[in-house]
């Protein structure tokens, strides 16, 4: 498009006019088609329709929870949800597509995308948004943060999901703790939290960091790889081969095992619950966690860190700012039958607008829409968006791979990175058999051989 | 009217029509049972036997299901976590079983005792609890007695002085919470099966042996024991297939972890089946274990109920 408009308006006044015309013309005809799209009227032809929706026990969902009176009001369409753990969602969600199952709004993890659009148990978005009568003119898909739309929604350039629950991994620190210590700023480098914090707020029942660790993706996401990207290693290289023996992932691994020192003992067996309540209790004096956790820890009922909370972006390694990077978007179920995915679409479409971002950001939620942060009342408002934000610019798409076999290799992971912490195995032994297995979970499945393209 | 001919005909049909079918009410007792059984029981496991020998990869049908054979069975049988985690079962079972039954003897016995007699009938009532109490629940319920900051397990071995320890967090320790655990569900069981066993015992004879001898020890081996080995017998079959597919409260407590500390044969086969969805290798490996489960309950028949005909 824009090629063919420079030389356009190079071209002289009267074709620089007629362009801006045109401009003018398309822009109020989209204004006047966005005037006509209303909601209710999309949504008539699907009213008395019921949808179904699995959803987790997050804040983002609560959310979502208290907002999803106002569209059934407005469009007739009833959302029925099931609220189930993490662990077992992906299972529901599996033997809902292979059984025939009736849930018709699928919950899309960022490293569940590829799996599921590979096995087309997803409805690309271009089905609505090629058809006017469904697609809401003020979509704005541009609007989301790129970095979420991708890795949270897309695969293999086709968009499946619109990104819903988001979060970026922040450290979450008490800054009383800090002070006391003597710090009046938190660490900025990973190398500052080990060799300058860690020492001075480690002292007795009192630790300095906690990293949750627990086996399964918490080991997998939260733990390992958070340590190979921000010292410039990685899982694997360009080819797909084991990266993990390359001196930068063994200087994340070692990092982990020497930091070990200074989190509470039985770190191994901390999921996301223990690490935030280890704050919030006054246990350790910083945590790297989901942006999402943010309600939890400004909860009276749940926190007594109070106004000691503060929050910046993870530390930086030699590599740069490279924080965990997780989320959810919402798709369509292939399987639902016509009427029950476009009742489907209007939901996920009207829960992730630009125009729902406050409420939902409002009722606890973290909306994937960028026009939203630059409110400086929003920012003041919330002090986790600045660094979420700058989180989001500098992140890694492909944080976790995202490829279908991911599952399989972070299982691998689950087992052998609790061992290297437990001392069970060196972190060369660990690392050399995580590769190892990871590179005959890709051989199977046919990266090597050319059969599968090299996507993550 | 009906004709003659037409009369003696009539009552001819439904007698041939019902003849093919046995006047037995047993059999039509047994039929709805079976027919339970066979929705239930029969067909999944069929189901399982077909799939172990078909590749079957829930998350991969575009790639198809076709026949391979004893593959899966090969893959099984050559994959070094499989052992591992049959071992850790093994080792489970034979230290948690004699544990239980040792316990549920000693409790069952106490029970036995005449005296305080409405204290016998509300610890009979107590022991229900744990068993009825959700397997995932009482995960729920380790993780939180285990817990090293808030856990009771921790309060009570400070007070003989006990540093407090990292129950779920140490390998050899967690693998002795989910062995605590399952003692605190599970002898209850065995402490009811043997107390019916006891109370099996006709009471001259036990008044006649308690004048001979006043050694309990004596009267438990020569007395008590050939009717407490049809409900030990019940017991070994009964835990032993238990144990062998022990899920849930190993998941919500430990989640097979740390490490593989925890990872029993059934955390294995859920893994295998329901994270990696290769529904045709979780097959052979519950065929197997099912095999497995078939040969101990034939070894306790005839080891330890033959003794007591």
């Amino acid at each position: 498009m824009k090629k063919r408009f420079i030389p356009a308006m190079q071209a002289g006044p009267i074709k620089h006019a007629a362009a801006v015309a045109l401009l003018t013309a398309s822009a109020a005809f989209a204004t006047s088609n966005a005037q006509a799209w209303t909601l209710k009227e999309a949504a008539q032809p699907y009213s008395g329709t019921t949808i179904k929706a699995i959803f987790l026990d997050r804040p983002g969902y609560k959310a979502a929870q208290q907002l999803i009176p106002q569209f059934e009001k407005e469009t007739g369409i009833k959302v029925r949800w099931e609220v189930i753990p993490y662990e077992n969602t992906r299972e529901k969600e599996v033997l809902n597509f292979v059984g025939g199952g009736d849930q018709d709004i699928v919950l899309v993890d960022v490293v569940w995308i590829g799996e599921f659009a590979s096995n087309k148990w997803l409805v690309p978005i271009k089905k609505f948004t090629d058809d006017p009568k469904l697609a809401d003119p003020n979509l704005n898909l541009k609007g989301f943060f790129p970095i979420l739309l991708d890795s949270f929604g897309s695969w293999d350039k086709v968009t499946y999901g619109l990104p819903f629950d988001n979060y970026s991994g922040l450290m979450f620190y008490n800054k009383c703790m800090l002070k006391d210590a003597g710090f009046d700023e938190p660490p900025k480098t990973w190398d500052d939290l080990l060799n300058t914090y860690a020492p001075k707020l480690t002292k007795g029942d009192k630790f300095a960091f906690a990293l949750q660790s627990r086996r399964g993706e918490t080991q997998s996401a939260d733990s390992f790889m958070r340590v190979l990207w921000p010292n410039g290693g990685s899982l694997l290289d360009a080819k797909f081969k084991s990266n993990l023996m390359s001196p930068q992932s063994q200087a994340g691994l070692e990092y982990r095992q020497k930091l070990m020192k200074y989190m509470p003992p039985g770190i191994v067996d901390f999921d996301h619950a223990e690490a935030v309540n280890a704050l919030a209790q006054g246990q350790v004096a910083m945590i790297t966690e989901w942006s999402a956790f943010y309600p939890t820890l400004t909860d009276p009922s749940k926190s007594k860190i109070g106004n000691c909370l503060a929050i910046t972006t993870e530390p930086k390694g030699p590599a740069g700012l490279k924080p965990a990077l997780g989320g959810f978007s919402l798709a369509v179920n292939a399987k639902s039958n016509a009427k029950k995915q476009a009742a489907s679409w209007l939901f996920i479409q009207w829960i992730t607008s630009e125009a729902m971002a406050k409420p939902y950001l409002e009722a606890g939620g973290v909306p994937a829409r960028m026009a939203i942060y630059e409110d400086k009342a929003v920012q003041d408002k919330y002090p986790f968006v600045k660094p979420m934000v700058e989180s989001w610019q500098g992140g890694v798409p492909d944080y976790r791979p995202r490829f279908p076999e991911w599952p399989a290799i972070s299982e691998v992971i689950g087992e052998w990175g609790s061992k290297m912490m437990l001392g069970q195995v060196t972190v060369k032994e660990g690392a050399q058999t995580i590769g190892q297995k990871t590179e005959d979970i890709l051989k199977k499945a046919g990266y090597y051989d050319g059969k599968k393209p090299l996507l993550k | 009217m009906a004709s003659p001919v037409m009369h003696a005909r009539g009552p001819r049909k439904p007698a041939r029509y019902f003849s093919v079918l046995p006047r037995s009410p047993a059999f039509w007792f047994l039929i709805p049972a079976i027919a339970a059984l066979a929705i239930i029981g029969i067909y999944p496991l069929l189901l399982a036997l077909y799939n172990s020998f078909h590749q079957y990869k829930l998350a991969d049908l575009a790639s198809g299901t076709p026949f391979v054979g004893v593959d899966n069975y090969i893959a099984t049988l050559t994959d070094p976590t499989f052992w591992e985690a049959l071992g850790r079962t093994a080792l489970f079972l034979c230290v948690t079983l004699p544990i239980e039954v040792a316990l549920g003897l000693f409790a069952a016995l106490l029970l036995h005792r005449t005296e305080l007699p409405w204290m016998r009938a509300a610890a009979r009532v107590s022991l229900v609890i744990p068993m009825a109490t959700t397997y995932a629940v009482v995960g729920l319920i380790g993780r939180l007695i285990f817990n090293r900051q808030f856990g009771v397990a921790n309060y009570l071995t400070g007070l003989i002085g006990i540093p407090p320890q990292d129950w779920l967090a140490d390998p050899t320790l967690a693998f002795v919470s989910v062995m605590i655990m399952d003692i605190w569900q599970w002898t209850p069981f065995c402490a009811l099966i043997l107390l019916a066993g006891l109370s099996m015992v006709p009471k001259e004879a036990e008044e006649a042996a308690r004048l001979e001898t006043p050694k309990w020890s004596m009267i438990l081996w020569h007395l008590q024991r050939p009717y407490l080995l049809p409900g030990l017998t019940a017991i070994l079959i009964l835990r032993s297939a238990d144990m062998l597919k022990m899920f849930d409260a190993v998941f919500t407590m430990t989640r097979g972890g740390p490490g593989a500390a925890t990872e029993f044969i059934s955390v294995y086969i859920q893994r295998v089946g329901f994270r990696l969805f290769d529904q045709g290798m979780a097959s052979a490996q519950a065929i197997i274990l099912l095999i497995l489960t078939i040969v101990l309950s034939r070894l306790y028949i005839r080891f330890v109920y033959r003794e007591a005909a």
